[in-house]
Formats: structure tokens, C-alpha cells, sequence
């Protein structure tokens, strides 16, 4: 049995001709193409996006996302109508109040967005036709969010890291690809060590050290998921270098400011060859034994909820 | 005859199949270990991947999706050939990279004509249709919302704003809004309007003046932009622009933010050139309606451009505000154009006075 490897063959060319088309139809119909454009940029990357040299598909469509674009507009509309209409009011008591709900919906939304966005991302993702699937719960994320939100505010930001870590634990623990289950290993504690020193040797070399820093970090993401599967489990594992990061930081960023940002296609799949095809699965996970067990799921309210408020995927 | 994997849609395992492309639909027969079948794919049931390559992935039927994977280059070619008015295998994608690089620059150009068109023109429409057919009552409250936290910058003379009140008082006004006027101690030549029927008068235009009609031009300039939505029209203006850029960058949460914080910049609003003249006209039509000297909207015009000084004259092709030179020859030629009777009014020339004694 060989090794099931990762592979991401997007070109920055075919990146680009999907992308200028969604900006200019984006333009010209005051962004309402948004979706569509989404679910085409998707597709792509999902389509080049290779497991065993068989390509994932991203099966959501515009159409599905439009829906949920105005779903998810309202919802925000309505969040907003009410402080504005506490603004206007003039009253300190009702302002108050109106700004109380305003930032309390917002608050429960990203949560709510979050939970709402993996399940019909995950759902709408399938490979060798076995489909992916999200079996958390918004209330148990909405748990994990507030009490680890809490003590990151009492702690001023100290336990930051424990809430990031939690968080994957919660979402990365309740996905499904087929009868395969994942699981997220690190530890909050880990993640803090290495933004502590991330961050002070980066002061000292003068910025030098923030490629290893942030190859830490992947490899810090990546090599703490453990895929299960029949009892048996996987891990993923990184293999980019500080050198790989450097140079790929370094030509991404000649490549935005000498076309003005337009080369942003060959930044994302430059990104994307670099990360995926460094990541390796170890362990006896078989991709020819996984079997279908997820429900069809197709609500895709908070999928642009999230995208909104800037919430991106784990 | 074709060699593929075929996914039942219950397991990832890729079953050997033998593709065969036959009239009305394809047939696939999979062979793996014991397992054997032979399955029929009607044409109006397949759908294929989008952006497929050397690999050809096509899918079938209802969830979950049976699934084949075909690995031969001409697996497509023979498809469109036994196909060629299949649904599945029309794609708009293909066909955009299929017009080839003439073909994509004129699809580009024309978008992006298109697209400025939208921008410059089509924008703008939409929000000046949209503040025009704001409610009353709604554009008082969101000016009464500015004009208290614009205020807050400035200094009030109390006395003075009395003074400029009763001014206001004794003067004919049409307009939708009760109109509130306030003068503050700035001394830059200046006056704004908010929506809403709120005129702020600065100190140093006062100063400057020398006769009342230059008070009531100014005064007549301004409600006519509160009158003729001016403002209303600018907010709504930036604002679709805003939305506009937060839906292509994908972030509108800050959309509420802009409404609240623009106060400050509210007060940098330009107006366009023909809002500016349109106001100017609407001066006019004041002192005209009051019987007053229309030379005061011109006496106006000359303190605002002794006080910029020539230099901006050269841009006038690069501003969008017109030039003070040529508002006045504007100013001039519609006063030669109108007959018009000149009566003193002794109710406002005291209330004129009063406010001067002020200084």
C-alpha cells in the first residue's frame, strides 16, 4: 500500500482567470455575484486539491450561498436596524439597552457563524464521493467560545492561546470524513510557549526569526491533528522548513507590489503547493477503506455570516 | 471504450470499471474482487466537475453520488463528440478560457467599461434616487444626530445665534425642514449645512460681510442645500461606495460605523459642481422672493474669493467644486436674465444691525 500522499496542483494562471471574471461581475452587479464568485473560487481549489491522487469537490453552489448571503444579511440587518434605531431614540436608557442587543448578537453570532460555516463547508466537501461532515453542536461551541472568551478577557489576553487551542479541539474534534474522525492534540499551554518565543526571538534578530515563527505555528496546527479511523490512527505532519517559509514569504510579496496586487492568484496556490505538498499523513490511514456515513446538509445561512465578520476557517 | 475508477458513493474504493459511451446515456461496468455490477448514467442525471483537467471526474443521481474518474486525455474529446447537447458537458468556464486571448481582453474591456459606467454613474443615481426618497422625519433625526456632534467641536455665540435667528425670522423661507440656524466663534470664512434644515454660520463670514444681502444669499445658498438634499445625497453616496467596497472585500460589518462616525468627516463633504450652482441658484431665488438686491449673492462670491487668494483658480479642472470665478459668472449671467423688483425691508436691515452690534 503506498503512502497516501497530498498534492495541490492549481496554477496561478487559471486562479487568476476565475478571479478577474468574479471581480468584474462582482463590480458590475454591486457585489451581489459574491456567491457565485465564492463558489467558484471553491471549486477550483477544491478540484486541485489532491488526496491519494484523487481530487476533493466542493459540491455548494451560488445559488445555495446567495441564500444564505441573504439570510445572513438579514440577520445582520437586524442586528444593526436595532442599534441604529436606539442611536436615533436618544435616550440614554433605550440606547443603552439597543447597544447591549446589538453587541450580545454579535457576540453569539461568531460562534453561531462558526458552527454554521463548517457544517455546510464540510458537508458540501467530498472526496471519492464520500462526503465530510461537522458533528458539533452550536451550543457546545457556543460554551467552549463564552468561557474560554472569559477568561482570555479577565487574563488580558494571556489566555488567548488556550482559547485558539480549545476552539480547534471543539471544531476539529467533531469532523467527520466519512467513518474517519479527527481529533486536535496540541495544548494551550505549547501555543503560548511558542508565541513567547516566537515573539521575543523575532524582536531580537530583528524580524529575521518571524519565518520560523510562523512555521512553529503550522507545523504547531498541522502535526497536532490526528485522523482516526477503524481504531487505528494517522497523523498529519508538516515539513516546511524556516528557509521554505522565507522564500516563499519573500517572493509572495515581491510578486503583490510588482503587479499591484493583481498577482494575488499565484500568491494563493504558491501558498497552497508549499503547505500542501509539504504535509505528509503518517500513520496506517487507508483512503481506500473510508465509508460513507454523513447525512446531506445544504443550509449555507452562516457560511457568508462568517465570511461578514471575517471568521476564517480553522 | 473507456478504463476508469468507479465510487459506488459508499466507500472510497476505486473500482475498475469499463466506460462505454453509449446512445442515450453511459455504462459502466466495475469489477473489484468479488464485487461486480454493471450500472446505466442517463444523460440528465450526470453532472461533471467543474474545472476537470487530465482527470475526468463525473458524478450521478441523487445524494449520495456515484462517482467515475477517468484518466485518459481523450476520455473528453469523445464525450463532446457522442454528446454535444449534454448539459453537463456545457460550461461557461470552459468556454470563457476556450475565446482565447483577443477574445478575453474585449470580454475584459468591455467589463471593465462597463464596470466604471456602474461606478461613476450608476452608483451615484441609486443613492441620490435613495436620499431622495428618504422619509422627512428620518433625515431630520439623522441631521438633528449629526448637527449635535458636529457641534461639539465648536463653540457657540449664543448671542450672536439669536441675533442670526431672529435675521432668519423676518426673512420669506420655503422649505421642508424648520430651519435652525446656529453661528459658532471660528473665524475661517466659512458656513456648512447638515440635513435636516441645520445651517452652521461661522463668526469670521459675519465679520466679512458688509451688507445684510450677503446674509441672506449665504443664508438662501445653504438651506438650498438643505432643500435640494445635497447632503442627504453625499452620505448615501458614500455610503453605497462603502457597502459596495465591504461586499468586494467581503467584510460589512463596519457598514453601521460609517453612518455614526462620519460626523467628523461629514463637514469635508463636497458637493459636486452642479449641487454648488444649484444652491447658488436657489440664493438667488431667495433674495429675489424677498425683494432683495440680487448683487448680494455676487458681494458673497467676491468676500469667498478674496479669501482663497488666486491660487485655486488653476485647478478648476481637476476639482470637482467649481471655482468661485465661475460661479460668479454663472451668478451673472442668470441675474441679467431675470427682472426683478428691489424693495427695502426695515425688519431686516435691524435685525442685520443687531447681529453687527454683536461684534
Amino acid at each position: 500500500m503506498p503512502e497516501p500522499t497530498l498534492a495541490f496542483k492549481g496554477k496561478g494562471a487559471e486562479l487568476f482567470s476565475i478571479q478577474i471574471v468574479n471581480i468584474a461581475l462582482m463590480v458590475v452587479t454591486l457585489g451581489l455575484y459574491y456567491p457565485w464568485a465564492k463558489a467558484k473560487k471553491l471549486q477550483y481549489l477544491y478540484r486541485k486539491l489532491e488526496l491519494a491522487g484523487s481530487p476533493f469537490t466542493f459540491h455548494g453552489t451560488g445559488q445555495e450561498m446567495f441564500r444564505g448571503f441573504l439570510k445572513g444579511l438579514g440577520i445582520l440587518a437586524m442586528l444593526y436596524g436595532i442599534w441604529f434605531l436606539g442611536i436615533m431614540s436618544q435616550e440614554p436608557a433605550v440606547m443603552g439597552i439597543c447597544t447591549l442587543v446589538f453587541v450580545a448578537g454579535l457576540g453569539v453570532l461568531i460562534p453561531v457563524a462558526m458552527h454554521g460555516m463548517m457544517r455546510y463547508r464540510l458537508a458540501r466537501t467530498s472526496w471519492r464521493g464520500i462526503h465530510m461532515g461537522y458533528r458539533g453542536t452550536a451550543s457546545d461551541l457556543l460554551q467552549v467560545y463564552f468561557l474560554n472568551l472569559f477568561l482570555t478577557v479577565v487574563t488580558f489576553g494571556l489566555y488567548g492561546s488556550w482559547l485558539t487551542v480549545n476552539l480547534r479541539k471543539e471544531i476539529i474534534g467533531n469532523i467527520r470524513f466519512g467513518n474517519a474522525r479527527f481529533e486536535y492534540l496540541g495544548e494551550g499551554s505549547a501555543l503560548f510557549w511558542l508565541h513567547l518565543k516566537g515573539f521575543l526571538l523575532t524582536i531580537v534578530t530583528c524580524g529575521v526569526y518571524a519565518f520560523w515563527y510562523t512555521k512553529d505555528l503550522l507545523a504547531f496546527y498541522i502535526d497536532n491533528i490526528l485522523v482516526e479511523q477503524e481504531g487505528a490512527y494517522s497523523r498529519l505532519q508538516s515539513h516546511v522548513t524556516g528557509w521554505d517559509y522565507m522564500k516563499l514569504t519573500v517572493v509572495n510579496m515581491l510578486l503583490l507590489v510588482c503587479t499591484f496586487g493583481l498577482g494575488y492568484a499565484w500568491v494563493v496556490t504558491r501558498t497552497l503547493t508549499l503547505v500542501v505538498s509539504k504535509s505528509t499523513i503518517e500513520g496506517p490511514f487507508n483512503p481506500d477503506r473510508l465509508l460513507q456515513t454523513e447525512k446531506e446538509y445544504r443550509d449555507a445561512t452562516y457560511e457568508d455570516i462568517a465570511d461578514m465578520m471575517d471568521i476564517g476557517l480553522v | 471504450m473507456f478504463e476508469g475508477k468507479f465510487y459506488n458513493g459508499h466507500t472510497s474504493q476505486g473500482m475498475p470499471a469499463a466506460i462505454h459511451l453509449a446512445a442515450h446515456g453511459i455504462i459502466i461496468s466495475y469489477q473489484a474482487g468479488e464485487e461486480s455490477g454493471t450500472v446505466f448514467w442517463e444523460l440528465a442525471g450526470i453532472e461533471q466537475s467543474e474545472f476537470n483537467d487530465a482527470t475526468t471526474l463525473l458524478r450521478y443521481g441523487g445524494y449520495p453520488q456515484q462517482q467515475i474518474a477517468v484518466f485518459e486525455q481523450d476520455f473528453m474529446q469523445a464525450l463532446q463528440r457522442h454528446y454535444p447537447e449534454a448539459a453537463f458537458l456545457k460550461s461557461r468556464y470552459r468556454a470563457w478560457l476556450r475565446t482565447g486571448l483577443a477574445g478575453m481582453v474585449v470580454a475584459g474591456g468591455l467589463l471593465l467599461l462597463l464596470a466604471v459606467t456602474v461606478f461613476f454613474w450608476g452608483v451615484p443615481a441609486l443613492a441620490d434616487q435613495a436620499a431622495a426618497h428618504f422619509p422627512e422625519d428620518f433625515e431630520r433625526r439623522l441631521g438633528e444626530e449629526l448637527h449635535t456632534t458636529l457641534l461639539q467641536e465648536y463653540e457657540i455665540d449664543s448671542a450672536k445665534t439669536a441675533a442670526l435667528k431672529a435675521y432668519l425670522n423676518a426673512l420669506q423661507v420655503q422649505a421642508d425642514f424648520p430651519i435652525e440656524v446656529t453661528v459658532v466663534k471660528e473665524q475661517e470664512v466659512n458656513a456648512f449645512a447638515v440635513p435636516g434644515g441645520f445651517v452652521v454660520v461661522h463668526e469670521g463670514i459675519l465679520k466679512e460681510m458688509q451688507g445684510h444681502e450677503e446674509l441672506a444669499a449665504l443664508l438662501g445658498h445653504e438651506i438650498g442645500h438643505v432643500q435640494l438634499r445635497h447632503s442627504t445625497k453625499a452620505i448615501a453616496r458614500s455610503l453605497s461606495y462603502y457597502m459596495l467596497f465591504s461586499l468586494l472585500l467581503g467584510d460589512i460589518s463596519g457598514v453601521a460605523a460609517v453612518i455614526v462616525d462620519n460626523a467628523a468627516a461629514f463637514k469635508d463633504l463636497e458637493y459636486s459642481r452642479s449641487a454648488e450652482q444649484d444652491a447658488d441658484r436657489a440664493g438667488l431665488e431667495l433674495l429675489l422672493s424677498n425683494k432683495l438686491n440680487p448683487a448680494g449673492m455676487l458681494h458673497l462670491m467676491e468676500r469667498l474669493q478674496a479669501q482663497e487668494g488666486d491660487e485655486m483658480e488653476a485647478l478648476e479642472f481637476m476639482s470637482t467644486h467649481p471655482s468661485t470665478q465661475n460661479r460668479i459668472v454663472e451668478i451673472r449671467q442668470q441675474i441679467k436674465e431675470t427682472s426683478y423688483t428691489i424693495a427695502p425691508n426695515p425688519a431686516l436691515e435691524a435685525a442685520w444691525k443687531k447681529l453687527k452690534q454683536r461684534e
